[in-house]
């Protein structure tokens, strides 16, 4: 009995890992297949989801960086520096850049594409046939360590991204693709940029619609983090508190974007 | 080779059309006579919410841009017509500035509810809305639209929400005025506000609509939108 329940077991693992591999082969050219997966929010209030099912997606392995945001303004020059409309991004969108179609000594072609607003970041994405990810999306591929796919689990990494966002940003950005791997083989997570997701606006409700402050209360009264599922991922704190401070026209230095596809 | 006699005829005739629409735009630009020209032919500015590209459902079921609005002072908030709490609050405040308005006054503003929920708010479910919460025919504008153009309008409004466990939303409160061509003159967060704010807001909107109206702004085309 045992015995069989044992081999079953195994026929599931290997059809799950099958599975992820035949995942893997879907993924279109520079984008990473990432498995169906559960994300478990760090931070909610009473009433939000405590899990939501994220469906199988591809995520880019690498942030846009300069030279390809650079092609995107080309092909649309409502987006260049001079003429993008300050509805959709403030004064200083893509300000390290030398021109409208010059990067200049301040913007690196392989660094990631900083300085750019939600707004132009989903244009960029929309037009390569992709989109933006989800805060669940997102949060599970970066949640995930270089060895597991749980990188809670894993307190080395951990203590990595936690390093990160404790020191200042640096004036030039380094290449994308120098930092390790994670899990998924999708790179510069943690480590170089903060990153737009598609659904930035609801990290957290301010004036909630029932007088429900819950969530804005715990992130930022005095208990801090204890609105945390766990205590030690205060990355994850640092980067919902992050989001609930940007408006969509927002542009950062340090703030850039990758895309997502839904598979 | 001798050229096709048709093909030639063709081209000499789509060249002299081309010519002529652009003899006819190039006259109309500089000395466009105010009056005569449709308001929705001018450039929009860039600060303008009807930038936006989204298309939009109204109760009546007619497809709209956001642009469709323009001309009138807009009185604008997100809702969802399950909100318990809310919403009718919302929509008892903007109920409050209408009321504050004169006859004269309303004639020139509009008041538009966009819903959050795309997946429950249907037309019908707006057009009970309506029915329920006595939304004048004509003023009221009651829209729903796909998740992502509603994810990107409460992005440019500034307003946050998301989807709770029990499949309500959780949002902030947003009051915004536009002015005729579509730009946020004042933003009001929270509840139980006080609305004389808002009513001079929308007032003086409306008298500088009335002035603004017979100038012609020409800025040029807008480029092909990506997205």
């Amino acid at each position: 009995m045992a015995s069989r329940r044992l081999i079953r077991l195994a026929l599931a693992a290997v059809g799950a890992a099958s599975e992820i591999l035949a995942m893997a082969a879907e993924a279109p050219p520079g984008m990473v297949a990432i498995p169906p997966g559960v994300y478990r929010p760090a931070f909610r209030a009473d009433s939000d989801l405590k899990e939501i099912v994220v469906q199988p997606f591809a995520i880019d392995r690498y942030p846009v960086t300069n030279a390809e945001f650079l092609e995107f303004v080309r092909a649309h020059p409502r987006w260049r520096r001079s003429q993008v409309k300050p509805i959709f991004a403030d004064s200083q969108y893509l300000k390290h850049w030398a021109g409208d179609l010059e990067l200049g000594p301040g913007a690196a072609t392989n660094a990631p594409a900083t300085w750019v607003s939600w707004f132009a970041a989903k244009a960029y994405a929309g037009w390569k046939g992709k989109r933006l990810p989800s805060t669940a999306e997102w949060e599970l591929v970066a949640g995930s360590g270089t060895t597991l796919p749980d990188g809670e689990k894993d307190p080395e990494f951990l203590k990595q991204v936690a390093a990160w966002h404790s020191s200042p940003a640096p004036e030039r950005l380094s290449p994308v693709g120098a930092g390790k791997a994670n899990f998924y083989g999708v790179h510069d997570l943690h480590g170089l940029v903060w990153e737009w997701v598609s659904d930035f606006n609801a990290s957290m409700v301010t004036g909630d619609a029932r007088g429900d402050n819950g969530l804005e209360r715990r992130l930022f009264c005095g208990g801090g983090a204890q609105g945390a599922k766990d205590v030690s991922d205060y990355a994850a704190y640092l980067r919902f508190g992050f989001r609930s401070s940007l408006e969509a026209r927002y542009v950062v230095h340090n703030l850039g974007f990758r895309c997502a596809k839904t598979l | 080779m001798r050229e096709n006699p048709i093909i030639a005829r063709k081209a000499f005739w789509f060249a002299a059309s081309v010519s002529w629409l652009v003899l006819l735009t190039g006259c109309a630009i500089p000395g466009r006579p105010s009056g005569s020209v449709d308001p929705g032919a001018d450039a929009l500015s860039g600060q303008s919410l009807y930038q936006l590209d989204s298309m939009w459902t109204s109760d009546e079921g007619r497809e709209i841009k956001l642009a469709a609005l323009r001309g009138r002072v807009q009185v604008v908030a997100m809702m969802f017509t399950r909100c318990q709490y809310a919403c009718p609050a919302i929509v008892h405040d903007l109920k409050r500035i209408e009321g504050a308005l004169s006859d004269s006054e309303r004639a020139n503003v509009g008041f538009t509810l966009i819903s959050f929920d795309s997946e429950r708010d249907s037309v019908e479910a707006l057009r009970d809305y309506r029915q329920t919460q006595r939304l004048a025919p004509g003023r009221w504008t009651l829209l729903r639209g796909g998740p992502d153009d509603v994810l990107e309008l409460a992005a440019l409004l500034g307003v946050k929400f998301k989807k709770d466990a029990s499949g309500q939303f959780s949002h902030s409160t947003l009051i915004a005025t536009l002015n005729p061509e579509g730009e946020i003159v004042l933003k009001q967060s929270g509840l139980h506000q006080d609305l004389e704010q808002a009513v001079r807001a929308v007032r003086s909107a409306a008298a500088g609509a009335r002035k603004a109206r017979p100038v012609a702004k020409p800025e040029g085309k807008r480029a092909p939108d990506p997205r």
